[in-house]
């Protein structure tokens, strides 16, 4: 089935199959690899995206929700000036990146967090991580970083 | 797998009527029709089972479904409104929002819908004991007509409910005369974030200022079939004040409502113990409510 939707700011039009998920078209239609594939289950977060202005888990989406909505994703995430996003820059910046597979997913959990709520405190920070999952790290640098990101942007 | 997306209900008979039969798993004999709306249970049902509907009819762009609003003494909330949306709105009670928190992720709750967890009939799920406590109706849509039907009466076996095949959930409807008073949810699970209730319990008080109890409605889910009003427990502490009874009491008068099981999540005991846990937290709670 055809779809039409805004990825990253930009048109698309495509030909799916209505049980492919928006990960799968993310990722092996449209080559968008930074989004990732943990559980599959909407449990680990690796593969949040924001759809229509809200993080969701593009692993439970089947691709016909794709149609008429906008989404972003971690390669859709810049500076004003083309450079890093705050966030990623603070994310560097506090070391809160180790093997790096949940990254993406926690930035765009931050990104859909500051969009709506410009100094969040440490609950609502956790709060909007809550579903995303590192193993590597303790969140105590992601939780500084995003502070961080919140200062600066 | 064939994909429809309605957007008025009259749509949706139409396309029933030529589509077959809801719900049929007849797998591989006939056409497999589900409903989708957020997909957050689905997805994931459709990924453990292996066995794909022949047909995915999505209900969440079906005009009449959306909504939430407070008209004539009523909240209505359309079957197609989100999880995050309902922790989010300020018209509705304590219990119900402090429910919708509980479940899953922000990403969980930008998805899933209140006509999802509902129809997903889980024993656990978390905004079925709120809806019990504030007296929820249920509007049910057919081609034949609506129908309301107490949220009391829904449920009628784990993921079974009284929706008749090809009959939809349209929207909850709860009298705002029910939510005078106080209204509290509690769960326990295995860790905060992203978890299924083992137990979960809600109740709605209307204390006079002695702390008394004027009214009390109890629920608990995961400790029977269905979500399960606590009648016992009600008829022991109408009329009590809030800080009349300890814990072994509590136990005694929750214990001959619920049948736990022992399952996966907890056994039968640990779950008879946490619901009078959860109560007895909840009347410390109250009798500090100014």
């Amino acid at each position: 089935m055809l779809i039409n939707f805004i990825c990253n700011g930009e048109r698309k039009q495509l030909d799916v199959e209505p049980d492919m998920r928006a990960l799968d078209v993310l990722r092996d239609v449209l080559g968008l690899t930074g989004t990732k594939e943990g559980c599959g289950r909407g449990e680990c977060g690796a593969c949040t995206i924001i759809f229509n202005g809200k993080a969701v888990n593009s692993c439970l989406l089947y691709a016909p929700k794709l149609d008429g909505s906008e989404v972003s994703t971690i390669e859709g995430i810049k500076g004003p000036d083309g450079g890093l996003d705050p966030i990623q820059k603070a994310f560097l910046d506090e070391g809160a990146v180790q093997c790096g597979f949940c990254t993406p997913g926690m930035i765009m959990s931050t990104k859909a967090l500051l969009d709506k709520n410009h100094k969040p405190s440490e609950e609502e920070i956790e709060e909007a991580l809550s579903g995303n999952i590192c193993r590597c790290t303790g969140y105590n640098k992601i939780v500084k970083a995003v502070k961080k990101a919140a200062e600066n942007e | 797998m064939e994909y429809l997306k309605p957007l008025k209900l009259k749509e949706l008979f139409t396309m029933l009527k030529s589509s077959g039969k809801y719900g049929s798993e007849s797998a591989g004999r006939g056409k497999y029709i589900r409903y989708i709306a957020g997909g957050t249970d689905l997805a994931v049902q459709i990924r453990d089972s292996g066995i794909k509907p022949s047909t995915l009819i999505d209900l969440s762009a079906i005009d009449e479904l959306k909504g939430l609003s407070l008209k004539d003494g009523t909240i209505r909330i359309g079957s197609a409104v989100t999880i995050a949306e309902i922790a989010e709105s300020k018209e509705i009670p304590a219990c119900l929002k402090v429910g919708a928190l509980s479940i899953g992720s922000p990403q969980i709750r930008n998805l899933a819908t209140i006509g999802g967890n509902i129809c997903n009939a889980s024993p656990c799920g978390d905004t079925l004991t709120p809806l019990l406590v504030l007296k929820a109706e249920f509007e049910l849509a057919s081609d034949s007509g609506n129908r309301l039907v107490r949220a009391e009466d829904f449920f009628t076996g784990p993921k079974k409910t009284v929706l008749k095949e090809n009959e939809v959930l349209k929207a909850v409807h709860i009298d705002k005369n029910n939510c005078t008073g106080v209204s509290f949810f509690k769960k326990i699970g295995k860790r905060n974030a992203q978890i299924i209730s083992q137990v979960n319990v809600s109740v709605y008080m209307e204390l006079n200022k002695d702390k008394k109890i004027v009214k009390i409605r109890a629920a608990a889910g995961s400790v029977a079939p269905v979500p399960l009003r606590l009648k016992g427990l009600e008829e022991a502490l109408k009329g009590a004040e809030v800080k009349d009874f300890g814990l072994e009491d509590i136990y005694g008068f929750v214990n001959s409502d619920i049948k736990p099981i022992s399952d996966v999540r907890a056994s039968s005991d640990y779950r008879r113990r946490v619901t009078a846990s959860l109560i007895y937290d909840i009347l410390e709670e109250a009798a500090n409510v100014n």
